[in-house]
C-alpha cells in the first residue's frame, strides 16, 4: 500500500512539480530533458500503478488535512477564474465565478459544525484505465511537443507566449487530470475540474492572435458554465445527501436527482456535446499537441469518465433516457457535420465529439453491455485519436495546410507519417480494431431505445463517409521507383511510431483487453443485472474477432508477394483520361485536349452543402439545448 | 435450415459460391438479351470472361491497388461465411461494408479522375443504404426473440417476410444498388455506358479486374442467400422469392434511366428509411 500511495502522489503531484520547474526559465536542452524526465516518470508511475494495487482496491483514505486544504484551494481556483474574467472583460465569466465563490463560502459556513468527512481516492480498474490513458498518452504527447514546439517557435506569431509557460501548463495538466480521475471527494473533483478548464484557457490562447484569444474566451465561458453547474450540483448534493463523496451520492437514489442532472450537464460541457461543441472546434487554433492532448484524448475524456462513473446513479432514473438521447443526437449530428468539412482538424474534432456523445449515451443506457461499450470506446478512441491529431499536426507543419484536399500524394512525400495516419484512420472504422467493437456493442445495447437506436444507426452510416473520403485522399499516389525518407524531429518521429505501434498492438489485444479488463468492470458495476440475458451478448463479442485479422494479414502477405513478384515497372500505365496523356513528373492529370492543347483534370471530394455547418447548427443547436433543458424538466414530472 | 460449420463446408462454399454467382450473372445477361430481342451469351459467359482476364498481363497504376483488390475479395468471402454460418448480424454488416470500402479505396488510391468520381459515388451509395441494412438486422432481432445471431432467422418458424414486409421493400432497393442495376449504377456498371466510363473499376485490368469480378460473384451469391432468409422454412419458397427478386432487378435495370447520386441519397434517407423505420417501430409496438 505504501508503494501505491507513493505512485499516486507521483502521478498527481509529480507533473505539478515538474511544471513549476519549467517556470524557472530553463532553456534549450535542459528544458527538453526536464520535459522528457517528467514524461517518462509519469508513464512509469501510470504503468506501475495497476501492479501495486490489489485485484479490487476500492478506497484509499487520505488524512483530514487534505480535506481542510481543499476548502482553501477551491476559493483560490475560483478567484483565478474571476481574475481571468476581469482580464478578458467577460461579464458571463465574472458572474458565474462570483456565484461559484458565493456557493463555496456558503458551503464552508454551513459545514463548519459537522465532523469532517474523510477524503477518499478511488483506485478501481476504471480509474486505473483512465490514469493509464492520461499518463501514457498524455506524456507521449508532451514528448512529441518537445519536437513540435521547437519548430513552432520559428513560425509562431510574435504575440505567442513563451514555450516555458506552455510546457508548465501542459505538464501540470497531466497531474490535474490524474487527480480528477482518482479522487472521490466532489469538492476536490471540482477543483481539478476547474483546473483543467484553466489549463485549456491558457493553452488555447497560447499564440495570442485575435483568433486564439477569441477561442480561449469561448472555451473558458462554456467550461465555467459547466463548472458552475457542477458547483451547484456538489453544493446541493452535500446538502441533500450529506456527503461529498461521489460514489455515496450516486447510490442515494431519488433525493439527489437534481445534483445528478447538474453534474450530467457539467460532463456535457466538458466533453463538448451539442450545443456546447463550439469551444472544442475553436480550440483547433492552438498548437497541435494541445489539440491532441486536451481536446481528443484526455481533457474531453474527463466528461466521459465522470458520466461513466455516474452511470449507476443514472440507471433507472428518468434522467437516463434524456442523457442517452442527448448523446445519440450529438453522435448523429456531429457525424453529419464532419462530412461537410475539408479542414482535417475539424473533421477530427467533430469525430471526437461524436464518439464522446456515444460514450455518454452508453453510460446512460446503463446495462452491462452498454457500459462495456462505453469503456471500450473510451480506451480505443483515446489512442487512435491522439495518433491522428499528431499526424495531422506533423503534416500541417510540413505542407503548411490542414486541408484534406491538399493531402494527396503524401504517401510519397511523408511516408512514415502518412502510413501511421492510415493505420490511425483504419483503426477508427475497421474490424477488428477496438473502435468498431465498441460501436458494435453500442448499437446492440441501444436496441431497446428506438430513438437512440435510430440516431446511432444514422450516425454510424455517416461516419463511413468522412473517413473513407479522407483515407482515399491520403492514400492517393502515383508510382515512384524509390522511397523517400522524411525529415522530422526525432522526438516526433519516435512518438508517432510508438503510438502507431500501440494502436496496432491494442487492436490485436482487443479481445484479451475486453475479456480481462472491461468485462469484469462492467459486471462489477452492474452486478444486479449480472444474471440477465444481457450477459450472453457480452459473451458473444468474442465469437468472431479472430477471423478478420487473419484474413487481412493473409491478404496483405498475398498481395505483397504477388505484387512484388509479378509487378514490373514496365507494366505501369498512366490513368485513362479520355485523351492522350501528357507525361510529366508533377501530375498525371494532364491530357491532350482539343487541338492537342494540354488540359488538366481537376477533382475534389464531395463536401456536401447539405451538411454545411451553418445549415445544420441553426436548427440542431437549439434542439440540443432543448434536450438538455428537458433534463431538468423531467425532474418535475 | 442450418448449415454445419465444418472445414469441408467452408471449402465447398468458397469454391461453389462464385460459380453460383457467375451463373446468376449469366442468367441475368441472357434475360436482358431476350428482352432486347437478342440471343445473348452462353449462361457461363461470366466464367469464361473471368478465366480470360486471369490469364492477361497485369497492368496497373501503382502497387497499392493490388492490396485493395485482395482485401475486397477476402472480406467479401468472410462476409459470406459469416452470413451462411449464422453469425452475429452486425458483425456481418461491418465486414460486408469494409469489403465495399476496400473497393472504394482501391478506386481512390490512383490519380485517375473517373475512378475517383466512381469511388466518391460509391461511398455516397454506402451511406445511403447502410442504415436500411442495420435497421433490417434490428428487425431480425426484434422478430427473433432478441437474438442478433443470423442463425435465428434461418430457424424461425414464421417467415421473416410476413413480419418485415416494409423492410423487405427497402432491402430490394439496396439489392438494386449492390447489383449495380440501373437506376442505381452510378458508381460503376457492367456496361460502361455512362459518363464516367467504367467509374470505380476503370483503372483495374487483367487479373486484378478478375479478382474484383470474382468478389462480385461472391456478393451475388451472398445477396441471394440473404433473400432466402426472408422465407427460410420451407426453404424452396425462399429460393423462389430470391429468384423472383433477382428477376425483378433485371426488369428494373432495363426499364429505368440512371439517376444522380444526390437523388439516390435523398431517396434512401427519406422514402426507404421511412419504410424501414415504420416497420421497426411497429415491431417495437407489437412487442410491448
Amino acid at each position: 500500500m505504501q508503494i501505491q500511495e507513493a505512485l499516486i502522489a507521483l502521478l498527481v503531484l509529480g507533473p505539478l512539480v515538474f511544471g513549476l520547474l519549467m517556470l524557472t526559465g530553463v532553456k534549450g536542452v535542459l528544458r527538453n530533458a526536464l520535459v522528457a524526465v517528467a514524461g517518462v516518470t509519469t508513464i512509469g508511475a501510470g504503468v506501475a500503478l495497476p501492479f501495486y494495487s490489489g485485484a479490487i482496491a476500492p478506497d484509499v483514505g487520505l488524512p483530514t488535512l487534505i480535506t481542510t486544504l481543499g476548502n482553501w484551494i477551491e476559493p483560490m481556483v475560483i478567484l483565478t477564474v474571476l481574475v481571468i474574467g476581469f482580464s478578458i472583460r467577460s461579464w458571463p465569466v465574472r458572474i458565474m465565478a462570483l456565484i461559484q465563490l458565493g456557493l463555496c463560502v456558503a458551503g464552508l459556513l454551513m459545514s463548519r459544525h459537522e465532523p469532517v468527512e474523510e477524503t477518499k481516492l478511488v483506485v478501481d480498474s476504471l480509474a486505473m484505465i483512465m490514469v493509464l490513458i492520461v499518463s501514457v498518452i498524455g506524456s507521449l504527447i508532451a514528448l512529441y511537443a518537445i519536437g513540435y514546439m521547437n519548430g513552432h517557435e520559428h513560425h509562431a506569431p510574435a504575440t505567442a507566449a513563451s514555450n516555458n509557460r506552455f510546457f508548465f501548463v501542459l505538464i501540470s495538466f497531466l497531474g490535474l487530470m490524474n487527480g480528477l480521475v482518482l479522487v472521490d471527494n466532489m469538492k476536490w473533483l471540482s477543483i481539478f475540474w476547474e483546473g483543467t478548464t484553466l489549463c485549456s484557457f491558457f493553452l488555447i490562447g497560447h499564440d495570442g492572435t485575435p483568433e486564439a484569444k477569441a477561442s480561449a474566451r469561448r472555451a473558458i465561458t462554456i467550461n465555467v458554465f459547466g463548472g458552475l453547474a457542477m458547483s451547484v450540483g456538489v453544493f446541493l448534493a452535500a446538502h441533500n445527501a450529506e456527503s461529498e463523496s461521489l460514489s455515496v451520492v450516486m447510490s442515494k437514489g431519488p433525493v439527489v436527482l437534481l445534483p445528478i442532472a447538474l453534474l450530467a450537464i457539467a460532463t456535457m460541457t466538458k466533453s463538448a456535446q451539442m450545443p456546447f461543441q463550439s469551444w472544442l472546434l475553436g480550440a483547433m487554433v492552438a498548437p497541435t499537441p494541445v489539440s491532441a492532448l486536451l481536446h481528443s484524448s484526455t481533457m474531453v475524456k474527463a466528461g466521459s469518465y465522470l458520466i461513466l462513473r455516474m452511470s449507476p446513479g443514472l440507471e433507472g432514473t428518468p434522467l437516463a433516457a434524456v442523457v442517452a438521447i442527448a448523446g445519440a443526437f450529438t453522435f448523429a449530428l456531429t457525424s453529419a457535420l464532419a462530412i461537410g468539412q475539408s479542414n482535417g482538424k475539424k473533421v477530427l474534432a467533430y469525430s471526437t465529439i461524436a464518439n464522446l456523445g456515444l460514450i455518454s449515451c452508453c453510460a446512460a443506457i446503463g446495462t452491462p453491455l452498454a457500459y462495456a461499450a462505453g469503456i471500450t470506446i473510451l480506451i480505443f478512441h483515446a489512442i487512435s485519436k491522439a495518433l491522428l491529431f499528431l499526424c495531422v499536426g506533423t503534416i500541417e507543419q510540413s505542407i503548411g495546410s490542414r486541408d484534406i484536399e491538399d493531402m494527396g500524394g503524401l504517401l510519397f512525400k511523408m511516408p512514415l507519417t502518412t502510413n501511421i495516419a492510415i493505420v490511425g484512420m483504419i483503426s477508427m472504422m475497421m474490424p477488428p480494431f477496438g473502435m468498431l467493437i465498441g460501436k458494435w456493442m453500442a448499437i446492440e445495447s441501444a436496441v431497446h431505445f428506438p430513438i437512440v437506436l435510430i440516431l446511432l444507426v444514422l450516425g454510424s452510416a455517416l461516419t463511413i463517409f468522412f473517413w473513407a473520403k479522407w483515407l482515399g485522399r491520403i492514400t492517393t499516389t502515383s508510382y515512384h521507383e524509390k522511397y523517400t525518407i522524411e525529415s522530422i524531429s526525432p522526438w516526433m518521429r519516435t512518438v508517432l511510431a510508438v503510438i502507431g505501434i500501440g494502436v496496432v498492438v491494442a487492436s490485436i489485444c482487443a479481445l484479451p483487453i475486453y475479456e480481462q479488463v472491461i468485462r469484469p468492470i462492467s459486471l462489477l458495476t452492474f452486478s444486479e443485472q449480472a444474471s440477465n440475458a444481457n450477459i450472453s451478448i457480452l459473451d458473444s463479442v468474442s465469437a468472431f474477432l479472430g477471423w478478420p485479422m487473419i484474413i487481412v494479414i493473409g491478404a496483405i502477405i498475398m498481395a505483397l508477394a504477388t505484387g512484388t513478384l509479378l509487378f514490373k515497372p514496365s507494366r505501369l500505365r498512366l490513368p485513362y483520361l479520355c485523351g492522350e496523356n501528357v507525361d510529366s513528373d508533377e501530375t498525371t492529370y494532364t491530357f491532350r485536349s482539343i487541338a492537342d492543347a494540354p488540359s488538366t483534370a481537376m477533382l475534389t471530394s464531395y463536401y456536401l452543402p447539405l451538411f454545411g455547418e451553418s445549415r445544420i447548427t441553426t436548427w440542431a443547436n437549439p434542439l440540443a439545448a432543448l434536450i438538455i433543458l428537458s433534463l431538468l424538466g423531467v425532474l418535475f414530472i | 435450415m442450418i448449415i454445419p460449420q465444418t472445414p469441408l463446408m467452408v471449402v465447398l462454399l468458397v469454391i461453389l459460391a462464385p460459380l453460383f454467382g457467375a451463373l446468376l450473372c449469366g442468367i441475368d445477361r441472357r434475360i436482358t438479351a431476350r428482352a432486347q430481342g437478342r440471343i445473348g451469351p452462353p449462361i457461363l459467359q461470366a466464367v469464361y470472361d473471368t478465366i480470360k482476364l486471369l490469364r492477361k498481363e497485369p497492368m496497373l497504376l501503382n502497387r497499392v491497388q493490388i492490396v485493395y483488390a485482395y482485401l475486397h475479395l477476402a472480406f467479401m468471402i468472410l462476409a459470406m461465411l459469416l452470413l451462411v454460418f449464422g453469425q452475429d448480424s452486425l458483425m456481418f454488416l461491418f465486414v460486408f461494408a469494409f469489403s465495399t470500402l476496400s473497393l472504394v479505396l482501391g478506386g481512390m488510391c490512383v490519380r485517375s479522375p473517373y475512378s475517383r468520381i466512381g469511388s466518391q459515388r460509391e461511398i455516397m451509395l454506402m451511406v445511403a443504404y447502410e442504415p436500411i441494412l442495420i435497421l433490417l438486422m434490428i428487425g431480425f432481432y426484434l422478430v427473433n426473440g432478441h437474438s442478433f445471431m443470423l442463425s435465428a432467422p434461418m430457424t424461425a418458424a414464421k417467415p421473416m417476410l410476413l413480419s418485415l414486409p416494409l423492410l423487405f421493400i427497402g432491402f430490394l432497393v439496396v439489392l438494386a444498388i449492390k447489383m449495380q442495376k440501373s437506376p442505381f449504377d452510378i458508381a460503376t456498371s457492367h456496361h460502361a455506358h455512362q459518363e464516367i466510363v467504367k467509374g470505380l473499376t476503370i483503372e483495374y485490368s487483367g487479373p486484378y479486374l478478375a479478382i474484383l469480378e470474382i468478389a462480385h460473384f461472391y456478393e451475388m451469391a451472398l445477396l441471394f442467400f440473404f433473400i432466402v432468409l426472408f422465407w427460410s422454412s420451407p426453404v424452396w419458397v425462399g429460393i423462389i422469392l430470391a429468384s423472383l427478386s433477382f428477376f425483378l432487378m433485371t426488369v428494373v435495370d432495363n426499364a429505368f434511366a440512371r439517376l444522380t447520386s444526390m437523388w439516390i441519397f435523398k431517396f434512401m434517407w427519406t422514402g426507404a428509411l421511412i419504410l424501414a423505420v415504420t416497420n421497426v417501430l411497429w415491431l417495437y409496438w407489437a412487442s410491448k
